[in-house]
């Protein structure tokens, strides 16, 4: 790939970084499928700045940059596209795990958002098992278990909130639903892009 | 000023007929992807950036609707041609139909 040519020293050092940000997002792809995509982006810089001439290099390179966004989000679904592509055309183990792992780190977040959903929904009716049940629920320690729930008579498993149940779960319950909260905002955000 | 609501509204229509508005301009012409943002912005006034139409154009090329070639330029930078395929104009067809469509029954 041909690089761009900058006058403003400082603008050239901050294009090289740019691309090699992009060539790190690329690199679990084969060498054609990353030079496509880096000869793309690249032209897409150029383009910007050619027809952008009355503004000064540092002004339009950080115009386009900011277009492009950053290589981590905007090169991560054309990431996992390709590499669905690399996984389908070569049946190779590496790519078809690859692939999976790169399509589901996108859907990480959904995934990371419904187990919230489901502890925030939980915990709080611990609560109200503990207030009918005070001796049999809590948080259960012991004989390498560890859980928040019903003993189950094992003398190795003892309770170690005991009073402090109900109050360390409406704590965790809060800090459950501020991060739901942020989730939410977060993805609304991604999806107004 | 519009709310907050339109805003939102107006962002998630214009990103459902983008591929639309793409494949009615590419129809016409093979174009590369900087001269597709300033003709849709001439002919649509839509604002589209580049880490919007990057990763629409790989999608649709993806699903058959476009292909792409190379052409190198005098100042070195080769620029990426972008054409209507068959299954890309067969697609544009039924767009416009369900638009049109749309547009009837709204009006």
């Amino acid at each position: 790939m041909k690089e761009l040519e900058f006058k403003d020293g400082s603008a050239k050092r901050i294009y090289q970084s740019y691309i090699e940000r992009c060539l790190r997002v690329l690199k679990p792809l084969n060498q054609a499928a990353q030079v496509d995509a880096i000869m793309d982006i690249n032209s897409y810089i150029y383009e910007y700045m050619d027809h952008n001439k009355d503004l000064s290099e540092m002004t339009s390179l950080l115009n386009i940059l900011d277009r492009v966004g950053p290589p981590e989000e905007t090169l991560k679904e054309v990431v996992a596209m390709k590499k669905i592509d690399e996984a389908v055309s070569t049946y190779n183990v590496k790519h078809v795990f690859q692939a999976l792992y790169y399509n589901a780190r996108n859907g990480t977040l959904y995934f990371i958002f419904g187990l919230t959903v489901v502890l925030f929904l939980t915990f709080p009716f611990t609560i109200f098992m503990k207030i009918f049940y005070p001796e049999d629920v809590g948080l259960f320690i012991g004989n390498g278990s560890f859980f928040i729930g019903t003993s189950n008579d094992d003398p190795a498993i003892k309770e170690h909130l005991g009073n402090w149940f109900i109050p360390v779960i409406l704590l965790i319950s809060v800090v459950f639903y501020y991060l739901l909260i942020q989730l939410l905002k977060f993805i609304r955000k991604s999806k107004l892009k | 000023m519009k709310s907050e609501y339109i805003k939102n509204w107006e962002t998630q229509f214009k990103k459902g007929v983008l591929p639309l508005f793409v494949l009615s301009l590419i129809v016409t012409k093979e174009m590369y992807g900087y001269e597709l943002i300033l003709e849709l912005k001439s002919q649509y006034d839509l604002d589209v950036t580049e880490s919007t139409m990057y990763p629409l154009l790989i999608r649709m090329m993806k699903e058959g609707l476009l292909e792409h070639k190379w052409v190198e330029q005098q100042s070195g930078i080769p620029r990426k041609y972008y054409s209507i395929k068959e299954e890309g104009r067969s697609v544009l067809e039924e767009m416009r139909v369900m638009f049109q469509n749309i547009n009837l029954k709204v009006n």
